[in-house]
């Protein structure tokens, strides 16, 4: 018998991609289930920071029921901190985003230098972003500085009413250029066709922007909100650093809440199962986005 | 043709306005460059000084002579390569996978993947807080450098999986009817292709790593402590050391800037885990 003849021996189909994904598949579950294991089994205990683990004693699903109800919890509180503090940051981003985007989607001399330089906000250390942002909204920083000399008043930036509002510009500042740049790379990919078939029928340029620009950006748009979207809500250190949360909770949004549970009031149970709330939040929502943009997608 | 006088100013309008815009973003950070190099009286003056000021060192001097600041910087470097290039060893077969073969359940494996890198690092640094100490790997190079895997794996899987599904399978399969296995195939064509996207991937992942701080910030204290958390020391009783702090922010966000800068061309495919292409 011949080597030939023999019927070679086939691997499973399976078995090349689930050989190469192991490695990736078994690091990252690992530790994934390991954080998640000790993040519940936390959750579900009475325990203060700093005491070693063998003193935690177990109440089930009480650190839920008192977040959720009762009357001293702050959680309430602070999702509309944190729903404020999303609509603050991701209406204004998107629509100077747009606008700016627009604006650079001209022929123009130093295009290429301009989106060079709007790269910087976004890579910068956010933990210096927020520290710098705490001497330009300090009473005698940059930003009462040229609300100065615009209206002749200065204000207090640092107090409960305008804290949140700091934050948010902030943020305005750090990311409006994320929007500007995806949306001008959708802007320069866009077909040329639909315009020119536009106007050749006499469209005006608002009429060509709102019914073939508009509808044409739409998945990128979505895709680009649901993207800050998962970011903003998991934001920490530039509030951290800035205010902690404060003054009072005028800052406290859900992963600042976390934080301030868990270390501030040293109440490790109420912390974690509080973590649970921001993760199952933040994954149901974004899975909910997702699934309706690819709806749209589908209409479109 | 005549041309038409008042667009043209309308377009040099719109110029200027763009030129304004831009420049209301690179200001503060300018301004922060600037301050590394101000005396502290110069840094508190009101109305500010923006020009016109003697550049002084002192604040370099003190963040590298007082503060120690090489020995954060070492820390931050030896934690974002080390990580860094684990991920992309891990990541690279695992993209290979997801981008060439068929297989059952592909896609929802991959959104397994995106699902946990949306884990806020701040919701589950207590637990790991308490793994780190369990393990006895409290404030380790090591532990971090793992840790980070969580969300640096399925960012490149994602990020590098439009590379490679951009580069033609064709070439590849004429490799192999010349007698190439799938592995040389691999090595020989579409690995060199896919080199740029692999190191575009690499750079933001170090970039990512290099900012992070909640997680560097609860899991060290003083052994592996990286650059973001040096924060902390600017925060005395006595008020911020803002000289110190602007020379620290500057020099711990050069490196990055000019790596942004570097691999711009990827950088809205970077923002976009690969959905958007530049």
């Amino acid at each position: 018998m011949t080597a030939r003849n023999t019927i070679p021996r086939r691997r499973p189909e399976w078995l090349a991609p689930a050989v190469l994904i192991l490695p990736a598949f078994a690091v990252v579950f690992t530790i994934a289930a390991y954080s998640a294991f000790s993040l519940l089994q936390l959750s579900t205990v009475k325990l203060t920071f700093g005491e070693p683990f063998r003193n935690a004693e177990t109440v089930g699903l009480q650190n839920y029921q008192w977040l959720l109800t009762n009357q001293h919890s702050t959680f309430w509180a602070t999702l509309r901190v944190t729903v404020t503090y999303l609509l603050g940051t991701l209406i204004p981003e998107l629509l100077l985003g747009f606008a700016i985007a627009l604006l650079l989607n001209r022929k123009m001399r130093g295009n290429s230098l301009f989106t060079a330089v709007l790269v910087i906000p976004i890579v910068l250390m956010p933990s210096m972003v927020g520290l710098i942002g705490r001497l330009y909204f300090s009473y005698d920083g940059l930003v009462n500085y040229f609300f100065d000399i615009l209206t002749g008043i200065r204000h207090n930036w640092y107090g409960k009413d305008l804290a949140l509002l700091a934050v948010i510009l902030v943020d305005v500042w750090e990311w409006t250029p994320f929007f500007i740049l995806i949306l001008l790379a959708g802007l320069q990919t866009l077909p040329v066709e639909p315009f020119e078939a536009a106007r050749v029928d006499g469209a005006s340029r608002w009429q060509s922007f709102t019914l073939i620009t508009l509808p044409l950006m739409l998945p990128l748009v979505l895709t680009t909100l649901i993207l800050r979207f998962m970011d903003v809500l998991r934001l920490f250190d530039v509030i951290f650093v800035m205010f902690a949360g404060g003054p009072g909770t005028t800052t406290t949004t859900l992963p600042l809440y976390v934080y301030r549970t868990t270390l501030v009031q040293r109440d490790v149970g109420r912390g974690s199962a509080a973590s649970v709330m921001l993760i199952v939040i933040i994954v149901s929502l974004t899975v909910i986005l997702i699934k309706a943009r690819e709806r749209i997608k589908f209409e479109a | 043709m005549k041309p038409n006088l008042r667009s043209i100013t309308g377009s040099r309008l719109l110029d200027i306005l763009t030129i304004f815009v831009v420049l209301v973003f690179l200001f503060p950070y300018l301004f922060m460059v600037s301050s590394a190099f101000k005396s502290r009286l110069e840094t508190f003056a009101y109305p500010p000084i923006f020009w016109g000021f003697t550049p002084t060192l002192e604040h370099f001097e003190n963040i590298f002579n007082d503060m120690h600041i090489l020995f954060y910087m070492k820390n931050s470097t030896i934690i974002a390569v080390c990580s860094t290039l684990l991920t992309i060893l891990i990541s690279i077969p695992a993209t290979y996978s997801f981008a060439r073969f068929r297989f059952r359940n592909k896609e929802g494996i991959a959104y397994g993947f995106l699902f946990l890198q949306m884990v806020p690092g701040i919701s589950i640094v207590f637990a790991l807080f308490f793994i780190a100490r369990s393990l006895d790997l409290f404030d380790t190079h090591i532990f971090l450098i793992v840790v980070y895997l969580l969300w640096n794996v399925p960012y490149a899987i994602w990020m590098m999986r439009g590379f490679v599904e951009g580069i033609p399978v064709e070439l590849e399969e004429s490799a192999m009817v010349d007698g190439a296995s799938r592995f040389k195939a691999f090595r020989l064509i579409t690995l060199p292709l896919m080199a740029g996207g692999v190191a575009a991937t690499a750079i933001l992942i170090f970039i990512g790593v290099w900012n992070e701080f909640s997680l560097a910030f609860f899991l060290t204290s003083t052994n592996a402590r990286t650059m973001p958390t040096t924060i902390a020391f600017f925060m005395t009783h006595s008020g911020i050391k803002w000289g110190p702090m602007f020379a620290t922010a500057t020099i711990g966000t050069l490196p990055v800037v000019i790596f942004a800068l570097i691999v711009r061309r990827y950088f809205i495919s970077a923002l976009t885990f690969g959905a958007v292409k530049g």
